[in-house]
Formats: structure tokens, sequence, C-alpha cells
């Protein structure tokens, strides 16, 4: 990856990372519930991405019913959308995460403890 | 889609030596198109056909236009920039205002200015005076206060250093691309300019290798990463192309069974870059 196109990786289309970028920012509370989503345009021109590409990863969160349109204003955050997205994405941690990453521990043979250790504080 | 350019069998000869042979493609409106090919391939001859700089045999049109023989009323509409400096080395960025405020009907030049206050290029400065950087950004800022139908680039960011390229392709996104005007952009640089792209027409040998929205290149093509012992396997579904990773084997496939090539290993879309070096290298 060039400089300029740092942010991406190569396992996933760009429009899926952008949404979960924009999913892990409701998650963290960066936007707000009730506050507007950055537009197609802003985030496109700040990325250097096809607005074609934004306006799809947009889409999908709607599909998930994290983000609400209000006419000429642009999206939103929906009210009870964080706690939805917890649900949704708790469910795909245990379903498509959680496996792999069990087999691992149990083949590292980690005991619980120490995965259980708090994390240091930085 | 209308189609912005729609060209059909162009053919070019210089020498006896094909730089167009049978070269189709068309290029729908609001898109923003990547002609990617390796050098010598026909890009610069094809943009040149496409800007009526040179005649070719087959069908050609450009917003409706025979470019070659309607030269001048496509200039109103399309605007070009090269990786080649064109702008004259010894007139000021306020002669070129001039200038084309007095040639172009449809530049603005308070938008120019306006464009030209968000850098340090003063209308007193002389183009040979400015680094490369600062003669595209001017090139750019005269080009979008012109707000023409089809942009053409060709190797824009060549020589730019890292923050000149970023800003470039801000401007380009920011405050030219509105979705209705077309942008059509030849480069090496095949990975930055990869997230901009609707599209990619892929060319070689004069001729059109792959044309295809990005979206449809994601549909059709994976990377499959698997180990020694599952490579035989994973042969049988017929890759186009294949690569060594450190003891792994990464296949490339065109419109494979992608369920059953998750029961091998490792998926995912391969860049443009990865399908540039298989499908031409």
């Amino acid at each position: 990856m060039s400089a300029l196109q740092q942010h991406w990786n190569e396992d996933q289309p760009i429009y899926r990372q952008l949404r979960d970028r924009l999913m892990e920012m409701i998650l963290d509370r960066v936007i707000e519930e009730g506050d507007a989503m950055p537009s197609i345009r802003q985030i496109s021109v700040e990325l250097k991405i096809n607005p074609i590409t934004v306006t799809r990863a947009v889409q999908e969160l709607e599909e998930c019913g994290a983000l609400e349109k209000r006419r000429g204003l642009g999206n939103f955050v929906k009210p009870g959308a964080r706690d939805e997205l917890l649900q949704q994405e708790r469910k795909k941690f245990l379903k498509e995460d959680w496996p792999a990453l069990r087999t691992k521990i149990e083949r590292l043979q980690i005991p619980l403890e120490t995965l259980l250790t708090p994390k240091p504080i930085r | 889609m209308s189609a912005v350019i729609e060209a059909r069998a162009l053919k070019k000869q210089y020498k006896g030596k094909f730089a167009l042979n049978d070269c189709s493609f068309s290029i729908g409106k609001g898109r923003i198109v990547g002609l990617i090919g390796p050098n010598g391939a026909g890009k610069t001859t094809a943009i040149k056909a496409i800007l009526g700089l040179t005649a070719v045999e087959g069908e050609l049109r450009v917003l409706g236009l025979d470019p070659f023989k309607q030269r001048e009323k496509l200039m109103e509409e399309v605007c070009f920039i090269a990786d080649v400096a064109i702008l004259p080395r010894w007139a000021t960025a306020k002669d070129l205002i001039d200038y084309v405020e007095g040639t172009h009907a449809k530049f603005s030049r308070e938008r120019c200015l306006d464009y030209l206050s968000d850098t340090d290029i003063k209308l007193s400065s002389r183009v040979g005076q400015l680094s490369k950087g600062m003669v595209v950004q001017l090139h750019l800022a005269m080009i979008m206060a012109i707000g023409a139908k089809l942009l053409v680039l060709d190797e824009p960011t060549l020589g730019l250093d890292i923050l000149y390229r970023k800003r470039f392709y801000e401007q380009l996104l920011g405050d030219y691309y509105d979705g209705e005007r077309t942008i059509l952009i030849t480069t090496h640089q095949v990975e930055e300019v990869e997230p901009l792209l609707n599209d990619v027409i892929f060319i070689n040998r004069g001729k059109v290798a792959l044309s295809e929205t990005l979206d449809a290149l994601a549909e059709r093509y994976c990377n499959l990463t698997v180990d020694a012992s599952r490579l035989e396997q994973a042969r049988e579904f017929k890759p186009i192309s294949e690569k060594r990773l450190l003891g792994k084997n990464q296949l490339l496939f065109d419109r494979a069974d992608r369920d059953a090539l998750k029961q091998l290993g490792d998926v995912a879309p391969p860049s443009l870059s990865e399908l540039f070096v298989a499908l031409l290298g």
C-alpha cells in the first residue's frame, strides 16, 4: 500500500472497512446518538476515496438500523443505535471471531488468569 | 448511463507499428475511470485521440462530438493535465489567468483566485520559479475554474511529493468532482488511485484487455491463500495466476466458486496492481 492510502488492508473491500470504522466510531461514542454523521463528500475528500464507496458504507449502516435520514440534513445516528450495534457486533464476534481465537488460546495453553489480567494503563 | 466517450475499433499506426489496434471502450457520465497499462500500451495515443490531437481510424465520439474534426467545440467542455508541464515558464500566474479568461468562455476568474488563495502561489509568481507541485496546483486551479464536463489526467502526480499528491486528490474530489463530471486518469501509481475509481480499463498492445467497474472486478476475481498441502486441490479450480508467499501459495481466480475456495483457505479480493500483473505481466 502506498503512503497515501495507508488506511486500508487488502482483506476486505474498502466499503466494508469504512463501514466497520464508522461503526466503531459510534460504539466508542466518537459520534454520539443524535449526532450528524459526516457527509459523504467530507469522508470522500478526507480519505480520498470514491463517493460511491462511501455511500455504500453508509447505506450498510442504515440497513443495520443505526442511522436515520433527515431530509435535507443528511444522516444522523439513531437514538438506541449504539445498543443495537452492540448486540449485533457481540453476536457476530461470538459466531465468527471467537471460535478461532479460542482454538488459538487452547493451542498456546494460555491460562485463564493471564487473559483476565487487567489491561495496563498507558 | 449515457456515454461521455464511445470508442469503437480505434486504430493508429506509427511507422507500421500499431499504437492502437482495434481498441474499443466506453466511458459513462459521472464516472472516475482509470486507464491503466504498461509503458507503450497505447494510453497516450488513446488520450491524444480523445482530445482530438491525433486522427485515428475507427469510430470515436467524445461528448457526442468527433474530437479531431470538432476539436474547438469539444475544448469548451474538456480539460487536460499532462505529466509534462505545458505551462510556459516565462508566464506569471496573472498572465495565464488573463489568457484563459480571454479565451475560455466558461472560465471563472473569481473561482480560480479562490482556489489559489489556499496555496502559496502569488499572482506575480512566474511558472519558472514555482516548484513542480505548485505548477500542478496552478494548472488544477485554472482547470477547476472552468468546470469542464470531462477532465483528462495523464500521470498528473508524476514527480510530486506525497503532500502535494494528497492535496491534488483532495481538491479533485472536493472541488471538481460532483458526480456529474467525468474524470479519466492514467497513472502507474495504481494503488494510489484505486480507491478513487469507479471503473478501470486495462490496455495492452493497443487493445483493451479488460474494462469493468471496480465492483464487478471484486465479484469476478478473488485471491486464495492456501497451505502447500491444499495447493493441488486449489489448482483444480483453474487459477489464472499463482505466486509463492512465505511458505504459502496465493492463487488468483476468475469467476470461481468462492464458497468452495473458502473451504481451502483465505479468500480476499485482489488489488488492481495484482490484477495488472496477473493479466498483463
